[in-house]
Parts: C-alpha cells; structure tokens; sequence
C-alpha cells in the first residue's frame, strides 16, 4: 500500500506541468466555492443580524386595528395587558420591545419619498443601537421628541444634513391628514435594501403623527435567547392568544406592510393580531440570500462537471503514456486492483493537495478581504444588504466543500482507472504510445 | 378694553417714548427681551384684524402666479384664518389655526388636513407666521451681534434662537432691526445644520390706528421672501386694506370656511 502511496506521489512529480494544472484548476474551484460560500453565508448572517435588529424580532406580535372595514392600521392598542400575557407565555424571551409601524411621506425642502416609519425607544434598544454605524449626529438625540434617523442614501435623496427639519405626512387613523416637523438627529451608513424603506423616529413622535394614545404601539418584538425556539413559540402564541380571548389573523408569512391590501378586504372592524417570526417580515428581501445560494450551487455544479472531465481525461492520457508500464507491473504479478488503487490514490493525492491548496487560498482572499473593508457600489449593497463586503466562512462548509471536489475527482478517476486495469499484460507491454 | 390691551397701549407708549437705546445695552438680555417686545407689541392689535393681500410667487421654470386672500385675525383668542379668493381655481382653499394646530381645506376635496409650521402657505414661500400676530418675545431667545449697515439703514443684528418645546418653521433666526424705527429690514432663517434656508426682506412699513388698542398698529406693506434653498424660486406679498374693526364671531371656524366655496 505504501509502496503504490509513493509509486503515485512519484507519478504526480514526474509529470509537473500537468500536475500542478490540473491541482491549480482544482484549487481554483475549490477558492471560487470557498469564497461563494463565505459570501453567501455574510450575507445571511448581516441580513439576520440586521433585520432581527432593525425591523423584526425572532417573533411579532403585531397586529392591525380597523376604524371601518376597508381601512387598517398597523396598531396594537393596549399594550400593557399583552405585554403581560406575553411575559407569562414565553419563558424563552431574553427581552421584548415595543416597535411603532407606519408609513409616511417624508419631505425636505427640495425633495419627497415614501418610507415605511420604525417608532422606537432608542434607551430599550440596545442591538439597535449595535447594529447601525453613525454617519452624522448622536443616537442618543432619538431619545427627544420630534427627531429621526435616516440612512445615508435618503439623506442624500431628501438633500439634509443633521440638523435639517424634514415633514412627515401621514393619513390617521380616521383618514385625516396629519403632519409632524422632525429633525434629522443621526444619519446612519446603508444597509443595503433596508437603507431605501426604512427610517426610524421616537415612539412619542409616531403616535403624534397616528395620533395614537400612548398605551398603543405597532408591534411587539421579542428577542428570545435561542433562535432555534421561533417556531415553537410562535405556533404556541397562535394557540395560546386566542385561548386568551385575543383575535388573531391566520398566519400570513409576508411582512406588515405587503398586508395591508388583504386586510382591508376583509368585513371585521377593531382589533386582530398578526403573529410573525423573523423569516416572515424580511421574506422581501431573503431573494438575495436565496438567489446567491442558487448560484453557488449551480456554479459548483457546473465547475464540478468541468474539472471531473478535466481529470478524466488527463487520466486517460496518464494511462495512455503509461500502458507498457501498467502491462510490466501486472506481468511481474501486481493485481488488477492494485492497479486500479494505484490510479485511484494518485486521483486522490492531487486532489487532496488541489482542494486543500484552494481551501487555503479561499480562506486567505475572505480574510484580506473583509479586513480591506471594501465598500461596494449602491447596486450591489442592494443585494449583499450591507455597505461593505462582508465574508463570513465557516470551518464545516471549508470542510464540505474540500470533501465533495476531491470526492468527485476521485470518483471519475476510477472509470480509466478500471480500464486500465482490464488491459492484458501482453498487450499493454506490445503497446507503442 | 380688554386688560391686555390696556396694558399692551400703555407698554407701547413708554417703549416708544423712550430714548433710543445705545448698542452697549443691547448685551443686556433684558434690554434685548424689551426690544422683541416691542417689535411685537407694535404689530400687535389686540382686537380683530382683517386684511387684503396679493401674493405673487416666482418659481423656477414655471409661469409666475399671482393669488388673492383675506386675512382674519383674532389675536386675543390666537385665531387665524387665510381665505384664498383668487384666481378661480384656488378660490375656497384656506387656512385656519386653532389652539396652536393649522389646519388646511380644499374645497376639491373637502378635505381638512393638519399642516405644521412648516407648511409653505398655498405653496408659495410664505409661512404661517408671516400671516399671524408676531410673537418673537414668546417663541424666541434673542442675542444681540451688533450694529450693521443695511443699505442707507443703521440695523441691529439679533440672533434669535427657538425657545426649547416652541414650535416654529425655523429654529435660527437672524434679523437686522432699523435702529431708528424699529422697523424689521431683513430677516434670515436658518436649519439648525445651519444652512440658510430663507431670506426676507421688509421694505415698506405702514401704521394704523386701532380703537381697541388705542395705539397705532404697524404692518409691512410688502414682504419679499427668497428661497435658498431652491435659489430662483421667491414670493412677494403686498398688503392692502388693513381693517381693525371687530369681525363676526363665527368667523374661526371650519363651517364658516367651507361655507365659503359652497
């Protein structure tokens, strides 16, 4: 066994050129998969981060309140009692916050755009806080009155500064028009999609705007200490609230503001509860995450069919240019298998050096690049949901990725390795290549 | 005479018989809380207020546009009301505040909607304030920067700062006041990002005399405003026909505007 380890290290030594194409061609799909996949899980990881923080929370228990049948708020009026209920029925919540909702015109003094409203207590908030970085301003000016945070694109859009006094204009919830003057108190860096729907303002603020009393709010966020419990808390509030007396909307896995239309179709009036967990209020923009996941795969695929035929083939020319060799080793008395184990393990060397080598250089281009801190243009931070390059590798894809290459190659190794080891010695040493 | 009108009457008589404060006492801030008062106390009647207004807004790249309104004013109770009567099209649309709120009316619609005191009244320049009773000693700090030359003008430069909690369409003022009359000259506002946002000026004062407050009552005849920020865009407001008789009681309320379109 050891004796064919060294017969192949030797045949992989004997032919550098082609050695050293082949494992490069395998270390470079084996780096493009490495860094597809830490991109791919970056994403996921800033877009979980990011909106758990910034517009959901593991769980929702939001709601919509109706004046009359064709016209909804998205408003949970008192609050205090739910908050309660809630505090008793999960005891997996590691802490809750109110999140007022609503959707406004903003307009500056050159400018207008529509932006869904998030009403916070920026003192409660403590991920908020960690997951925005500060362009301009103070966040702990959120906590006055009449202020708000934009991100960095609106503010370039709206043409204000910190300081700036920007309307927001709003119907209530009787359908009256109501304004609010607020000044641009922080101005936040992008975070990718988000940064062009959402900005956020004092509860007290939103309520004035919504006129709404101060025992209501938008929704209730729960964070709770293990992400693994959404599900269970979630079918369980849907169970429990009902029990509790409280009406509660079928579950509807799109975010508030995609609901509004099927919600005005329905005949009730007051007050429903919508239960939502994270996956459902970012649903709108996980296409990224998703179609990148689909394309890491799909280009895996493809390069795995690219490189197998590529080692196949130089197999085949191995073994062509080794014929008369093959026939002398099985004249002296080597065994079929042995020859076939003989291919197999220079198959399986190359490609072990090849994914590993690529695993290596993957690993390093992540790691330069996410202390480069590379800021990508607007239409890319669109889809990586964030503003700048983020890589987030993990040592069990590295692990996966260098087995399932070197699985692969050396599997279609041991199609010309068979047909190698099918050839009679007589002939294989009469062979003229 | 309703007691603050008497004591308005007599506040003016004593601030205009005094003699012309020296800019050394400008520093101090009581001095400079009397110069707003009377600022305020000149313009303010006490009674009912009703005047004729043209409004003639110039805006970048669109034909300039010219609107007619009455003013009422029922500055005892802090009630106003803005009537557009021209051109056709925006005859009926008005304003009227009530209790610190305004509230505009479109008779297209017959919709009421809440506007804050940032709303560009009909969408000109102008603001609310620049209808309504001035009230700089209540809304303002002031700060005096020293003496300036306006033109053929010695002015006074005041840096006025929004008082905490007060709502008004800008938070920075600064004003140059005639040192001799006590006219306002110019007016800049300013985010407080510090940007300049608007620019007035006061070119012609006129007065008259008002039974209620037994005084006169001075008013700018033409106030012309610039938008800094959209540079070509500016309004001009003449004002005409100053009437201080007492108006109809039912004037400050949403039924008597409506009615006005019907």
């Amino acid at each position: 066994m050891f004796q064919l380890l060294l017969i192949a290290l030797r045949n992989l030594g004997s032919h550098k050129r082609r050695t050293l194409l082949l494992g490069g061609a395998i270390a470079g799909v084996t780096a493009l998969l490495v860094i597809l996949m830490g991109l791919a899980n970056g994403i996921q990881t800033t877009t979980v981060e990011t909106a758990t923080t910034l517009m959901t929370g593991h769980v929702n228990v939001a709601g919509f309140y109706k004046v009359t049948a064709g016209q909804s708020a998205p408003v949970v009026t008192a609050v205090p009692p739910l908050q309660k209920q809630l505090l008793q029925e999960v005891p997996e919540l590691d802490y809750m916050v109110q999140r007022g909702r609503g959707y406004s015109k903003v307009v500056s003094d050159t400018r207008s755009m529509d932006l869904v409203l998030g009403g916070i207590d920026v003192k409660n908030e403590t991920g908020f806080r960690r997951a925005l970085i500060l362009r301009e301003g103070r966040m702990e000016d959120l906590e006055q009155p009449n202020t708000l945070l934009l991100f960095e694109e609106q503010a370039k859009k709206l043409e204000v500064k910190v300081g700036d006094t920007v309307t927001l204009s709003s119907p209530t919830m009787r359908g009256t028009s109501n304004t609010v003057d607020v000044r641009v108190a922080a101005i936040a860096a992008n975070v990718g999609m988000l940064s062009s729907v959402f900005c956020y303002l004092p509860n007290s603020t939103l309520r004035a705007l919504y006129q709404m009393r101060d025992d209501a709010t938008g929704a209730l966020h729960l964070y709770l200490k293990d992400t693994a419990d959404v599900p269970a808390v979630q079918a369980r509030l849907m169970k429990r609230l009902p029990e509790l007396g409280y009406k509660v909307l079928d579950h509807n896995p799109n975010p508030f503001f995609m609901k509004f239309e099927s919600v005005n179709r329905e005949a009730w009036t007051g007050q429903r509860l919508d239960i939502t967990n994270w996956e459902d209020e970012i649903s709108f923009i996980t296409w990224s995450v998703k179609a990148l996941n689909g394309l890491t795969v799909g280009l895996l695929a493809l390069l795995l069919v690219i490189i197998s035929v590529g080692v196949m083939n130089t197999l085949w020319i191995a073994i062509r240019e080794r014929t008369r060799e093959i026939g002398t080793l099985r004249a002296i008395g080597m065994q079929r298998g042995w020859v076939v184990l003989m291919f197999f393990l220079e198959a399986l060397l190359l490609a072990l050096f090849g994914t590993l080598s690529g695993a290596l250089l993957g690993l390093a281009v992540c790691l330069g690049l996410n202390a480069a801190h590379v800021t990508m243009p607007m239409a890319v931070q669109v889809i990586i949901m964030s503003e700048q390059l983020r890589f987030a590798v993990s040592p069990l894809a590295v692990a996966g990725s260098v087995f399932i290459i070197t699985l692969c190659t050396t599997l279609v190794s041991l199609i010309p390795s068979f047909l190698a080891a099918r050839m009679k010695p007589v002939t294989a040493m009469h062979h003229i290549g | 005479m309703t007691l603050r009108n008497l004591f308005g009457a007599v506040l003016a008589t004593v601030l205009l018989a005094a003699p012309a404060v020296r800019a050394a006492d400008m520093k101090d801030p009581a001095e400079l809380k009397k110069l707003l008062e009377t600022l305020d106390d000149r313009q303010r009647n006490g009674g009912d207020y009703k005047s004729l207004m043209y409004i003639e807004q110039k805006e970048k790249d669109k034909t300039d546009v010219v609107r007619e309104a009455v003013v009422y004013r029922r500055d005892a109770k802090d009630q106003l009301m803005i009537l557009m009567t021209r051109p056709k099209g925006e005859a009926g649309k008005g304003y009227m505040r009530l209790e610190k709120n305004l509230w505009s009316y479109d008779p297209n619609t017959g919709k009421w909607d809440r506007r804050t005191e940032r709303e560009r009244i009909a969408g000109t320049d102008s603001r609310r304030a620049d209808f309504d009773e001035s009230r700089l000693a209540e809304e303002f700090d002031p700060a005096f920067e020293g003496e300036e030359k306006l033109g053929k003008f010695t002015a006074w430069k005041l840096v006025l700062t929004a008082r905490p909690g007060v709502d008004v369409a800008y938070p920075v003022v600064h004003l140059w006041v005639d040192k001799d009359t006590s006219n306002i000259l110019k007016r800049q506002e300013f985010a407080l990002s510090k940007r300049l946002m608007r620019t007035s000026y006061y070119p012609k004062w006129m007065k008259v005399f008002s039974e209620s407050k037994k005084a006169d009552v001075w008013f700018p005849q033409e106030m012309r405003f610039y938008d800094e920020v959209e540079k070509a865009n500016s309004t001009v407001i003449v004002v005409k026909n100053v009437d201080l008789k007492p108006l109809e009681e039912n004037i400050f309320t949403k039924a008597w505007l409506e009615s006005k379109s019907r």
